[in-house]
């Protein structure tokens, strides 16, 4: 019993660990005012990316890097449609996440991709821990980055010029566009931030955790991200204990039919996204979103 | 008095000087945003032939690939507009939830759920073969609005964004259809020697299609283009003329102004939004009727999304849409003529994406080129002005 | 009319602020024309002028906010250029915003520090939010969330954020619109403080001739985009200024109204206006019926009371003043009855029958007309046209079997245009391309083309000129006299006193006083408000 569980746990924490990435980025974005579709998009292109980038150079290192080059990319694409050029932030999210999905599934079918992994490292003694140990100190490398990067951007939310400027533009971006700051400017580079962060979540998830891509391999995680950070009422304690029951949910999709229990295939599949509802359902109204959420900033207009 | 002047008055009509002035100057503003579509369109055609030369191909031949299976025939032009006709009725669903200031981008599910209605109505209801149809038509659609319902429902009771529910919605439609199809006592596929069991319903009785005009290889189509062209009609009146079209349009532009006139965002959003899934759901519906003749997993390929693409092209315009919502169906009766030559199917998504990005992009070009030179001008004019002082 | 400039005294330093020739145009609209303004160091300069006169775009163009098309700007006598906000607060011009620029969820030091270049510092910022609070009698918490202060200690954090960077120049936009009496006076002397003792210069916009009166050393008029006179504040009266500022003779009734002379408001014998003196006739207590009853109506909203056993009757062509401090409860009073939110208990009831409140139309359909105090927002369909607005609410009159009549509408707009003298190039006209005045004007004609036994209206006249103003005081005046029961919410004391034969005071949600107009004791009233026993 204990066994399954220090294995559901660990499977928790492999599965949580892409979601986390970008749930990092959407919740600075949404903090400044946005909902970001094309997080779906930015995640597959990081994940085709990578194994791409690793099949390239043979390096899985140098493939993170490539998938968080495809997600700035696309992240740069999609904030100047929609943050330069003012075009619908969802028309230019939707439109990249097909795209995306199509430009990786047809490359998929006409290139030759290799398998690449990082490696795992397991930090000695903690890794031993009972229950515990497997989850957390026995992962893939780059999945310990969450230690420096979550703190790192509460720091930046919470202690810099650059997150108080972020948090005013998500409450009141006419407010702050009166102080002379160029809100545009600072979503587009929220987007970017969305981009290489999502881009490398997504890259995890291949070369991290599978070691290869698979046609429309994230299906949905982006949109999940996004529930997360609302399950999470826009804080980032909130927003990262939103990826570890949704990486809940995929492990015992996973974990439930070794242990016996059978439930239905197709119940299994979509449990994530009816859990990724009903956590909204429950805590969506009882926290308050940023107060200019989803609304796009039109200079001169309160 | 000054307060009885308009502000921005009205710029004065052009003396008539003589027409040659006003042409001249028509084309002095139509040229650089041709110039502009014309760029943009090229950067993407030349991106997807970049594409499919990936594959081997010439990127010629996947233009006469293209042209083949589109328009070269009576045939092709009928498959066309098969193609063309879900698109079209998504795309009209689109426009009416636009237009009360709702974003539903979950047709794909919706679409999915009336395809699944439609054909358990279909399978299972006893009785004429019209009268089965219609109801399962009905039915199809009423799927599909169950579908936005939970959406809308979600919305107005909890506050959570359509947008994100009606995307993760079409993902649990996927599962749920896979599931309908893949059970014995629902749509699974009965077959009399125990073969493969694939995940699909059976073949309709043929008096519960939906009636098709023409015959192969002469022009032949189903009659769902007929109904998404009566249903353009439809809505186009609908939302032009009508009461229900008047307050739905003043609760898309101003939610309070409409609520203080008594038009309340939860009755006609609400309305707005089961309409898209209504409409999103009869496409399934016609799909499976006017197509396929039977349910299967993919039967969508993804209409809803291009159905969406559609109206948003289209600017949220119900007449523009149809011309789109052809062209998108030749592209996808070309991609299936395309793929037997060795190209992915899914340079056809890919383009289609490429392309709406490239429709976007000029008119929004223009706009930003207009502030950029405004703000320019005013640093010219400082520059010079100081210039003159110092 | 030629530009007069205030000989600044000899011997001194260059004006703060000198303008020449400044022009800025919108389309064929010239919002300000060669305008010349010389603002002399260390003292408080009045702009005085109707909505629509310039001010704002002069004003704009000071901060960076609109680039000029002509003219010359000089302050402490060097040209300066001002491309953007950021280089306006560099070169040490500070506004304070009419509309507060605040964001509400972030606390008072963090407002304060917003903007400014280099790492925030909690500590520091703080120090200096209670050192210039101290300085100036701007006390406020530096720890706490904007969206819990009162309106009049936003306005404190507005000037504590203004003046934490130091300015040579300070800008007030409309400044004592949403502030108390008291609180009023407070700004001005701190105002002269800042003036007297620091040296620096404020220019302080308005339309209230007392309150430039009161408050200013020299004042600049404008009307319709240029500058008509400038006198030193000691040589002139308000006659004078009213006359300039209008560009001819008012009714001193209307003058009191719009530019805000409440002296001669409270004392009738001051006055010799015939339609003053009827309007502070006694009327007859039960003569009309009770069009309109709220019995102790209680309101919440996120958790904050916003009504709290509110009681209110309106009597059939009588006009009640409900007086009282921007946000205390007219707002959620005002959306009651326009059905956009229900009450948590209590009754709104007219001609004797109770109504569900909160369900969309139903105000409307019993027969209430709203003016709403923002009719930007909601009252009106901005990128609709006039024709459309004007049938808004009654769709269904203009159409036959669900369709809508575009002739209908076009007949029915033309009526309305004709008789409400609203000015608009044709009925087809997008809302959006209207003066605030006349869009003012469709929503009155909307309102009462509904025949409505009640017309509830908010702020009227704000953001109005004095022609504007005039239309509408005479026609709110003329509602009732139809027998119409007429709720008039204002926080302008003078609008009230001039208009209405009732005066409720509301304070926190809740009528803490009543009285008619005959029996208005100045004093007392503004303790009301106040929210004191009197």
């Amino acid at each position: 019993m204990i066994e399954s569980i220090a294995l559901i746990l660990a499977s928790t924490m492999r599965l949580a660990t892409p979601l986390a990435f970008a749930a990092a980025g959407e919740y600075i974005a949404e903090r400044a005012g946005m909902i970001n579709i094309s997080i779906e998009a930015m995640m597959l292109g990081g994940a085709f990316s990578a194994v791409w980038g690793a099949t390239l150079t043979g390096s899985p290192v140098l493939g993170l890097v490539f998938g968080m080059l495809a997600g700035l990319l696309i992240g740069f694409i999609h904030a100047n449609f929609s943050h330069r050029l003012t075009v619908n932030t969802y028309v230019v999210g939707l439109t990249l996440n097909l795209l995306v999905l199509g430009l990786t599934s047809f490359l998929l079918d006409v290139m030759d991709l290799s398998q690449a992994q990082v490696s795992k490292f397991a930090i000695p003694i903690l890794s031993d821990l009972p229950l515990v140990g497997d989850a957390l100190f026995n992962q893939r490398w780059p999945a310990y980055l969450l230690w420096i990067l979550i703190p790192g951007i509460w720091y930046a939310m919470y202690r810099t010029r650059w997150g108080l400027n972020m948090r005013a533009i998500g409450e009141n971006p006419s407010a702050v566009d009166a102080t002379g700051i160029d809100v545009l400017k600072r979503q587009r580079f929220a987007l970017l931030i969305v981009g290489v962060l999502s881009g490398l979540g997504g890259a995890y998830l291949s070369v991290g955790e599978v070691g290869l891509f698979n046609q429309n391999m994230t299906a949905a995680r982006g949109y999940v991200v996004i529930a997360a950070v609302i399950f999470g009422g826009w804080s980032l304690k909130g927003t990262m204990i939103g990826c570890l029951v949704f990486g809940a949910a995929d492990a015992m999709r996973l974990a439930l039919p070794a242990l016996g229990v059978t439930l239905n295939a197709q119940l299994l599949i979509a449990s994530p996204y009816i859990l990724a509802i009903l956590a909204m359902v429950l805590f969506a109204k009882s926290n308050r979103a940023p107060g200019s959420y989803g609304r796009p900033f039109v200079r001169g207009v309160v | 008095m000054s307060d009885t002047a308009t502000r921005p008055a009205p710029p004065a009509p052009p003396k008539s000087t003589g027409v040659a002035v006003t042409t001249a100057i028509w084309w002095r503003r139509a040229l650089p945003m041709a110039a502009l579509y014309a760029v943009s369109l090229g950067i993407a055609l030349t991106l997807a032939a970049l594409l499919v030369m990936m594959t081997g191909a010439s990127p010629w031949s996947a233009v006469e690939a293209l042209y083949e299976g589109s328009l070269a025939s009576p045939a092709a032009i009928g498959l066309s507009l098969d193609k063309a006709a879900p698109l079209l009725i998504v795309a009209l669903g689109t426009c009416i939830a636009a237009r009360a200031g709702l974003f539903n981008i979950g047709q794909e599910g919706q679409l999915l759920i009336g395809a699944a209605v439609f054909t358990t109505i279909a399978l299972f209801m006893p009785g004429p073969g019209p009268l089965v149809l219609i109801v399962a038509l009905i039915g199809g659609a009423l799927g599909g609005a169950f579908w936005a319902g939970i959406a809308a429902v979600l919305y107005f009771w909890r506050g959570i964004p359509v947008v994100i529910t009606t995307l993760l919605l079409v993902y649990i439609s996927a599962q749920v259809v896979f599931y309908s199809v893949s059970q014995s006592w629902w749509l699974q596929e009965h077959l009399p020697t125990g073969g493969v069991m694939a995940p699909q319903s059976d073949l309709l009785p043929e008096d519960r299609w939906l009636p098709h005009f023409g015959e192969y290889p002469g022009l032949n189509f189903a009659s769902t283009i007929v109904i998404a062209l009566v249903l353009t009609v439809i809505v186009t009146v609908m939302l032009r003329r009508s009461t229900w079209g008047f307050r739905l349009r003043m609760l898309g532009m101003n939610r309070s102004a409409a609520r203080r006139a008594g038009v309340s965002a939860l009755v006609f959003g609400g309305t707005a939004l089961l309409l898209s899934g209504a409409f999103a759901g009869f496409a399934g519906a016609a799909m499976v009727g006017g197509g396929n003749h039977r349910m299967q997993p993919g039967i969508s390929e993804n209409s809803g999304w291009d159905g969406l693409l559609v109206a948003l092209v289209a600017r949220e315009n119900p007449v523009l849409a149809v011309p789109v919502a052809i062209f998108f169906g030749m592209l996808r009766a070309g991609g299936g003529f395309l793929a037997s030559t060795g190209v992915p199917r899914y340079i056809v998504d890919v383009v289609t994406a490429i392309l709406v990005l490239a429709v976007v992009f000029p008119p929004a070009f223009r706009l930003y080129q207009r502030q950029i030179a405004t703000r320019r001008q005013a640093k010219a004019l400082a520059a010079a002005t100081s210039g003159a002082a110092a | 009319m030629q530009t007069q400039h205030a000989e600044a005294p000899s011997g001194r330093t260059a004006p703060a602020v000198e303008l020449r020739g400044l022009t800025k145009r919108y389309g064929s609209i010239v919002a300000c024309d060669d305008v010349h303004l010389t603002v002399p160091q260390g003292e408080i300069h009045g702009l005085l002028g109707q909505n629509g006169a310039g001010k704002s775009t002069l004003v704009k163009m000071l901060l960076g906010l609109v680039s000029r098309d002509a003219g010359q700007i000089l302050l402490g006598g060097r040209s300066v250029e001002i491309p953007d906000p950021l280089a306006a607060a560099e070169l040490g011009i500070g506004m304070v915003h009419q509309h507060f620029s605040l964001v509400n969820e972030l606390t008072v030091w963090e407002n304060v520090t917003l903007g400014e270049p280099g790492r925030p510092d909690p500590a520091r910022t703080k120090a200096l939010v209670r050192s210039i609070g101290e300085r100036y009698g701007l006390t406020v918490d530096p720890d706490v969330r904007v969206e819990e202060l009162s309106t009049g200690e936003r306005q404190r954090v507005e000037i504590i954020k203004c003046l934490r960077r130091d300015p040579n120049l300070l800008i007030l936009d409309e400044p004592t619109s949403v502030l108390t009496l008291a609180e009023s006076r407070e700004l001005f002397s701190v105002l002269r403080r800042v003036v007297q003792d620091e040296g620096r210069t404020v220019i302080l916009i308005s339309h209230k001739l007392d309150e430039i009166l009161d408050a200013t050393d020299h004042v600049t008029i404008m009307r319709s985009g240029r500058v008509v006179a400038q006198r030193a504040t000691c040589d002139t009266d308000e006659r004078e200024l009213a006359r300039e500022m209008v560009g001819r003779e008012l009714s001193k009734w209307v003058a009191a109204s719009a530019l805000g002379d409440l002296d001669r408001l409270v004392d009738p014998s001051h006055s010799t206006d015939a339609a003053m003196l009827d309007r502070t006739e006694s009327i007859d207590e039960d003569r009309f019926p009770v069009r309109l009853r709220i019995t102790d109506a209680y309101l919440s909203e996120e958790g904050r009371p916003q009504l709290q056993g509110l009681s209110l009757e309106l009597r059939a062509g009588e006009i009640t003043g409900l007086a009282g401090i921007e946000g205390n409860g007219q707002r959620a009073l005002g959306d009651v009855l326009s059905s956009l939110i229900p009450l948590d208990s209590g009754t709104v009831e007219v001609d004797g029958v109770a109504l569900p409140t909160g369900r969309p139309g139903v105000m409307h359909r019993a027969g209430i007309g709203v003016i709403p105090e923002d009719r930007h927002q909601s009252g009106c369909v901005l990128d609709m046209s006039v024709a459309e607005n004007l049938v808004m609410s009654t769709v269904n009159s203009v159409a036959t079997r669900g369709m809508v009549s575009r002739s209908r509408i076009r007949a029915n707009a033309e009526r309305l245009i004709e008789q409400f003298e609203i000015s608009t190039p044709s009925p087809d006209t997008p809302m959006r391309q209207l003066s605030g005045g006349n869009q003012q004007k469709v929503v009155l004609a909307r309102e009462l083309s509904l025949d409505p036994k009640i017309l509830v209206a908010a702020y009227p006249t704000r953001g109005l000129d004095v022609g504007a103003i005039e239309y509408m005081t005479q026609q709110l005046h003329a509602a009732a006299n139809r027998g119409i029961a007429v709720l008039l919410i204002s926080t302008e004391l003078e609008e009230i006193l001039t208009l209405s034969h009732h005066i409720a005071v509301i304070h926190r949600g809740a009528i803490v006083g009543r009285m008619r107009r005959v029996d208005v004791d100045a004093e007392r009233l503004g303790m009301m408000m106040g929210g004191q026993a009197a």
